[in-house]
């Protein structure tokens, strides 16, 4: 399947070819903060309002990052868009929200309460949209192994339909507020005029732990090397005695916990839930992981902070109804430049 | 994948169902059929099985007689007075068009594409800007009109025949198809549905985005979400012009157009060009190395699948009497795409009733059937709450119980059961 | 565009307010409702269809001699999740082709409305619309679109009346309001829908005439996930107040937030009557959180509760009882008039033919209503022009003052 491209020239003028399109992806993803930097600069001799954008963009990708993983995670294995990954973030989301209200957390809640009431909502909903997203697995996918590569895609979007269903008649069809009980928007430090908030030290301080550990674990454990060998090469892991069956699971497992912490941090983050952010969510975070190489953990989170930042450039200077189009943009000048991602390379149908 | 499916499969050169009869339509004629069957492999295994119909007979009869039977139907009065049902039949028949349109560029040519919607965006556009009040302010405020009559005339804004706008739409859908194909030229499988879910996504977001921007005198370039409505109603020669209230004629227009794209869609499958494309799909290198120019294959299967669904969006513009940019979402793509899989890639009869089976589900079995049940049973529940579900749940159960379509293309069908005695564990793609 | 008649038609006066044509016999007749039932205005619908069929309840099933059944159609599919024109046109022509329809209420959407009218103006069915803001509807008033309102009455008969006041009003009041705050610079943002776009450019008209500084008009994304940098930007332009002009469901709450976040906790928040809601004002029902209730305003169309006639009182309660809300949601009373309304002309009509039923419709005069004293003009437009200024208290709409505004743009 490697070999299946249109046949390139010969290596010298591919290498050419690969270089131009290393830079030309670089280039293309600093255009933007270029110029306006340069804007900046000549407008207000500063550069605080770039590093305004700059630092809201890290903190809001990272949740695309963590989401991304999972399409990452999921694709890497079985090659599948799993369209329902975006609703597992948003039940995830739900579930926080349930959680606090049921604990009667609220805006006055002081610190201790407000921490562990938090921490307990993010191993509930790490654990519940990490179920989920298993049992979706063996309904709607594993049955489907062997059909035509489209099908499981149809079951992926009937799951995602069923999903938002769920979250429409639990939370209702409009935005719901979610108690804002971090103080999400307060200053917490400035930095050269640059204002750091709550909210982005939260987004900060969950994400690189979760991150890390994950990543640790994928490398490390023998479960995460079972993982690995499956996306490699499912039938020659098989004869080497490693369950595909528990190893897709469990690759859905993960996808689904940290789904399910996205939409902690999420409802936490922005302070509103709906029953459709996870459609949203769900197409900008797959476009962060194809930006990143699709099967790369690194790049799903390189590119998930990019998108991030992408897109808070894009709301501030270019107006937020182009900010979609902006976004795919990109993932169409990536597809061009560089089809494998920033960092891709690592599944069987780079290409 | 049940037991009754692999007893089926069919040799490659004795078609048994009634679905596939136009793969042999020209035998004898041409002798490019003649090469498509020497270029496949024979199968050992196939045999003859079941009754077959004479070769004639599979050729014209029964689709002779399907067709036959959909142009009376409106003279049953129970159906033809309904307006509201003739409507939704011509919708589903304009649906038809798209979900064979998509089914050449993902059943044909294996290129999976996520945003075809956009090509509906363009066939709608065409109406609004070429066949509406809309651009109001041109020639001062008096309208240009080219071959229209009556009322229209007195219209200002762009004004031309339907006929021509179709031309038009056919023209505009087919550049957009091979721009969006350009990128997706190097890419393989997945990376292709990216690429042309983005393209469908920018151009729903220009769809919306671009009523801000002025031309031709200070008319926006679209409406938005506002929507340009009305738009002008089909005007044929010889016809009387379509009215809002009898949706017959509008019918038996949307019947035509299907009997010309299937007539179109049989000719393409069956041409060198059909070929290319099943070469490409089932194997790129080779088919390379044979001399199949890839480039020009896969940017021809864009054009003509954009070509179809630009014919349709052209139509479902003027039915529906409105362009509005909220109609071109992603969902629509997943709709017509779930067409095609529901009756069987590449299968040109299946994804006929793909659409159709779908386009009951959407406009009659949930809003008519499923929501009176409580009610029918006494309940004080409102089922409209759980639409969304069952339509997802009944795309689950369909895939479950017949991932390979309702009728499935053979060539598809083979591949899958051979596939499925080899590798058991293989997981859910084996193919690129 | 010679093909309508300018909206000057001339029977309505011939119609008359008299009722008491006396009929033989009552007739059988269906009014239909088009709304769209799935996806995120779920909650307004619901409100809507509950409040008509409680008018159709009080009224025994009747109007005049005339049985009356209510069919409610919905204009959205699941898969699209909002309305189609796929299914407003077939609901449409559904009462179109219907021998015993007598009135369409509906649509929700001004952009549905564009599709239904043409199809109903052809077939000659009197509609009522419960929600439809957009000027050019009815009107070729500033914020209308080129050959509007006439291009939608192909035949140039008028059937489309509305018991909400155009998009004008509401934005001559809103302006006044925020002038009368003392804001100086202000922010907009518009939810680009036919509602929201076209209010946007009517509070735009009525900003310069009134001497209003508007920093900005954005339209927003409402997927996006939040509102921050282009809050951040509105701060930068110095504005000092905020006005949203849409409905809630497209991500009003965040917006409020992020804004007030950006602008301070002096800045006054504005929003018309598509925020009029509890969903909105709620941090309960999931709306905006209490710190912000002292900084939003909205404006209704409605009169302050305790100002309703005995009958908008006796509403409330009945509707309490029947529905188990106790604030019910705004559009509940539309539903409920627009019901009310329908029956009334119905009743008015004598013999129940849709003809007479629409010269009924149009000859409404000074009728009391929940919603206040109105009649519909000859372009279909209520006369209500009094919005009521509503602050947010403990998560409830509490009624502030009455503006009057000048509805010319």
């Amino acid at each position: 399947m490697e070999a299946a491209s249109i046949p390139a020239g010969p290596p010298a003028s591919q290498r050419i070819k690969q270089l131009i399109g290393t830079y030309g992806l670089t280039a293309v993803l600093l255009l933007l903060p270029v110029i306006f930097a340069i804007n900046d600069l000549s407008e207000q001799g500063n550069l605080v309002r770039l590093g305004e954008n700059l630092v809201a963009g890290l903190s809001n990708g990272a949740i695309w990052a963590l989401v991304a993983i999972g399409y990452t995670l999921v694709y890497g294995i079985v090659e599948l868009i799993n369209f329902a990954h975006g609703e597992i973030f948003m039940i995830g989301s739900f579930i926080s929200a349930s959680l606090i209200g049921t604990l009667g957390l609220t805006v006055d809640s002081s610190f201790i309460p407000v921490f562990f009431g938090l921490l307990v909502a993010l191993v509930v909903a790490m654990i519940g949209s990490g179920t989920l997203n298993v049992l979706i697995e063996r309904v709607a996918y594993r049955p489907l192994r062997n059909a035509p590569k489209l099908a499981p895609l149809i079951t992926a979007v009937g799951m995602s339909f069923i999903l938002q269903n769920v979250g429409l008649l639990w939370k209702g069809g409009n935005q719901q507020g979610v108690p804002d009980l971090l103080d999400a928007q307060k200053t917490l430090v400035t930095v050269f005029g640059v204002t750091i908030e709550h909210a982005d030290l939260l987004s900060i301080v969950v994400t690189v732990p979760l991150l890390i550990v994950m990543t640790t674990f994928i490398n490390r454990s023998r479960l995460g090397k079972a993982m690995r060998a499956t996306a490699q090469d499912p039938e020659a892991a098989r004869l080497q005695g490693i369950n595909v069956d528990t190893t897709i699971s469990l690759t859905f497992l993960l996808g689904g916990m940290l789904a399910g912490a996205a939409g902690l941090i999420y409802a936490m983050y922005q302070t509103t839930i709906w029953f459709f952010q996870g459609f949203t969510g769900g197409l900008i975070a797959f476009t962060a992981a194809v930006m990143g190489g699709i099967g790369n953990l690194r790049g799903a989170v390189l590119g998930g902070l990019i998108i991030g930042c992408i897109q808070q450039m894009s709301d501030n200077r270019l107006g937020s109804e182009w900010t979609p189009a902006i976004v795919f943009s990109y993932l169409v000048l990536i597809m061009v430049f560089k089809p494998s991602g920033l960092l891709g390379e690592q599944t069987r149908d780079a290409g | 994948m049940d037991a009754g499916d692999r007893v089926q499969l069919p040799g490659l050169d004795h078609g048994v169902q009634a679905v596939g009869p136009s793969r042999r339509a020209d035998e004898g004629r041409r002798m490019s059929v003649a090469a498509s069957e020497v270029q496949t492999p024979p199968d050992p295994t196939g045999k003859k099985s079941g009754f077959q119909l004479p070769g004639w007979a599979e050729k014209g009869l029964i689709p002779g007689v399907v067709l036959a039977i959909a142009a009376l139907l409106p003279f049953i009065p129970s159906i033809g007075d309904k307006a509201n049902l003739m409507q939704q039949m011509a919708v589903a028949l304009a649906y038809v068009v798209m979900a064979l349109g998509l089914n050449i560029i993902v059943g044909f040519a294996g290129l999976l594409d996520l945003g075809y919607v956009a090509f509906f965006a363009f066939g709608a556009f065409a109406v609004g800007w070429f066949a509406s009040g809309h651009f109001a302010y041109v020639n001062d405020e008096k309208g240009i009109h080219f071959l229209v009559s009556g009322n229209t005339l007195n219209l200002p804004g762009i004004h031309f025949n339907f006929l021509i706008v179709l031309v038009i739409a056919i023209v505009l859908t087919t550049i957009a198809g091979m721009i969006i194909g350009l990128p997706t030229l190097r890419l393989r499988g997945d990376y292709i549905a990216i690429v042309t879910l983005a393209f469908g996504e920018i151009i729903g977001r220009l769809a919306v985005n671009l009523d801000e921007t002025t031309i031709l005198g200070g008319t926006p370039v679209t409406a938005g979400r506002q929507g340009i409505s009305p738009v002008d109603r089909i005007d044929l020669p010889f016809f009387e012009p379509f009215t809002v209230l009898d949706k017959k004629p509008w019918y038996w227009f949307a019947l035509f157009l299907v009997v010309i794209v299937l007539f179109v869609n049989f000719r393409l499958r069956d041409s060198r060009m059909g070929r290319a494309w099943v070469a490409l799909r089932e194997d790129e290198i080779a088919a390379v190395a044979m001399g199949v120019p890839a480039v020009k294959t896969k940017l021809m299967a864009y054009a003509s699948g954009a070509a179809f669904g630009g014919i349709s969006g052209a139509f479902l513009a003027s039915l529906l009497n409105t362009v509005n940019a909220d109609q071109f979402q992603f969902s629509f793509s997943i709709l017509v795409l779930a067409m095609v899989i529901l009756g069987g890639l590449g299968s040109i009869w299946g994804v006929v009733i793909g659409a159709i089976v779908l386009s009951i589900i959407n406009n009659y079995l949930i809003p008519d059937v499923i929501n009176g049940v409580p009610g029918d049973l006494g309940l004080e529940f409102d089922m409209t709450q759980i639409t969304f579900a069952i339509y997802g749940f009944l795309l689950l159960l369909m895939m479950i119980l017949r991932p390979q379509g309702l009728l499935p293309e053979r060539r598809h069908k083979m591949e899958l059961t051979e596939h499925a005695e080899t590798t058991d564990e293989t997981l859910y793609t084996a193919r690129a | 565009m010679g093909v309508a008649a300018c909206g000057d038609e001339d029977e309505p006066a011939t119609g008359g307010g008299n009722s008491g044509d006396q009929t033989a016999e009552g007739k059988s007749l269906t009014v239909f409702s088009s709304l769209p039932l799935q996806g995120a205005s779920r909650v307004q619908t619901e409100a809507l269809v509950n409040g008509a069929k409680l008018a159709l309840e009080q009224a025994g099933g009747k109007a005049g001699a005339h049985t009356i059944k209510y069919e409610s159609l919905d204009d959205s599919t699941a898969q699209a999740g909002s309305w189609t024109p796929e299914a407003e046109s077939a609901n449409a022509l559904k009462a179109a082709q219907d021998e015993s329809t007598a009135v369409y209420i509906g649509a929700f959407n001004s952009g549905a409305s564009k599709v239904s009218i043409p199809i109903l103006s052809e077939a000659g069915v009197p509609q009522i619309s419960p929600a439809n803001t957009y000027v050019g509807l009815t009107t070729n008033d500033p914020g209308s679109e080129p050959g509007e309102p006439d291009k939608y009455y192909p035949t140039g008969d008028r059937t489309y009346t509305r018991i909400v006041p155009k998009d004008t009003i509401q934005a001559a009041a809103l302006v006044t309001l925020m002038k009368q705050d003392g804001c100086t610079k202000v922010a907009m943002t518009n939810d680009k829908e036919v509602y929201g776009a076209g209010l946007a450019r009517v509070i735009e008209l009525s900003a310069k005439e009134q001497g209003l500084t508007l920093t900005s008009n954005d339209a927003i994304d409402k997927n996006a996930s939040n509102y921050r940098s282009l809050a951040q930007k509105a701060k930068a332009a110095g504005a000092d107040c905020f006005i949203y002009s849409g409905i809630t469901a497209n991500n009003a709450v965040q917006q409020f937030k992020d804004f007030a976040a950006a602008l301070g906790s002096d800045a006054g928040l504005y929003g018309p009557d598509g925020v009029a809601e509890t969903g909105f004002v709620s941090e309960k029902d999931g709306g905006i959180p209490a710190s912000l209730n002292k900084q939003v305003k909205v404006t209704v169309a409605t009169l302050s509760p305790d100002q309703y006639p005995p009958e908008g009182q006796e509403f409330f309660k009945q509707f309490t009882e029947k529905y188990g809300v106790s604030n019910p949601d705004p559009y509940a009373i539309y539903g409920y008039e627009a019901m009310k309304l329908a029956l009334d002309a119905i009743e008015r009509s004598g013999d129940g033919s849709k003809e007479k039923i629409k010269e009924a419709l149009f000859a409404t005069k000074d009728r009391s209503s929940v919603l206040g004293t109105y009649s519909i003009d000859e372009n279909g437009d209520t006369t209500l022009t009094d919005y009521g200024a509503y602050g947010v208290e403990n998560g409830e709409l509490k009624f502030d003052q009455t503006i009057k505004a000048q509805a010319q743009g």
